[in-house]
């Protein structure tokens, strides 16, 4: 909105940012930095009824927040924010695509015991062995599908 | 809760919810293009995220020691069947979607309402997955929120 940044920040200020948000975690904290987990504690728990932890409420509210500014500060925003996929799409398919889509990532996340962030970056970084699988198999699969939906769409997505 | 864990998390929260922002994962073809093997931004990213912090993390644990959270217990588990599958279906949806948890909420700061159907479909399908049984010695490390007080061996006078 306000365009103080540029609409991508350059990999090597937001790679290593990044990075190092994962270790002060751990560094401070002593806990493993990871969304799908926030929003297991945030949403989820008061649905099922068991307690979650307040710190990943916490941080959840700390991310959306921080996003928040992002998007004050910066250049990017856009309404519905699939551009292709809505041109490609009529809303009626969009929208059971996105859906379905959230499902699988909530389902599976729950079933990993973590996310592109809990696995991907903080697992990894440690060195443990299930999340380096899993990341490696959320990236092969993820490539996988968006070779398939280019293929079935004829190139159109 | 202990002041400097609250202002830990936040502060971490908020810089993380900051620069996925500002780093475009909320933008779906940031991702989509990086899934199509076009653009190597997203992968920049990621390995150089990984890098910094697992070099940090060596020497965090030279010191075995973090600020205020007790003694340094890294996460470190083995691979589960249940976690390869679940990886298997998070790719697919991440592939679909171009999102993940956390560049959804992205997307939705950066005015991209489709994000929220995302989101909802992500709490639903947490929902249908149901509680996991986490196995004893689990990877998570085991942090009390609130760490007790010391308290004094000999109590002072009346």
């Amino acid at each position: 909105m306000l365009k103080l940044l540029p609409a991508l920040l350059p990999w090597w200020l937001a790679g290593p940012g990044l990075g190092l948000c994962v270790a002060a975690l751990y560094g401070l904290a002593n806990r493993r930095l990871g969304v799908s987990g926030a929003w297991l504690a945030a949403v989820v728990a008061p649905i099922e009824g068991w307690p979650g932890e307040r710190w990943r409420v916490e941080f959840l509210a700390a991310v959306i927040g921080g996003a928040l500014a992002a998007s004050v500060l910066g250049s990017a925003t856009r309404l519905i924010g699939y551009p292709v996929l809505s041109r490609t799409l009529p809303a009626a398919a969009l929208l059971p695509v996105l859906a379905t889509g959230g499902l699988a990532l909530g389902y599976g996340a729950r079933c990993a015991e973590g996310c592109t962030s809990g696995h991907g970056l903080s697992g990894c970084a440690s060195g443990s062995p299930d999340s380096l699988a899993a990341t490696a198999i959320f990236f092969a699969a993820a490539v996988a599908v968006t070779f398939a939906v280019q293929a079935l769409t004829g190139g159109a997505l | 809760m202990n002041r400097g864990l609250r202002a830990s998390t936040a502060g971490v929260g908020i810089a993380f919810g900051f620069l996925i922002t500002g780093s475009g994962f909320g933008n779906y073809t940031t991702i989509h293009q990086a899934l199509l093997l076009r653009s190597w931004y997203l992968f920049a990213v990621f390995c150089s995220a990984v890098a910094v912090a697992a070099a940090v993390l060596m020497l965090l644990r030279r010191s075995g020691t973090t600020r205020y959270g007790g003694p340094l217990r890294l996460p470190h588990g083995p691979i589960r069947r249940r976690q390869v599958y679940g990886a298997a279906i998070f790719g697919a949806g991440f592939g679909l979607t171009g999102a993940c948890p956390g560049s959804a909420v992205a997307m939705v700061a950066t005015g991209g309402l489709g994000g929220l159907l995302v989101l909802a479909g992500l709490v639903g399908g947490m929902c249908l997955r149901g509680p996991t049984a986490r196995p004893a010695g689990s990877q998570q490390p085991d942090v009390r929120a609130d760490p007790l007080p010391v308290q004094p061996l000999i109590r002072r006078g009346p």
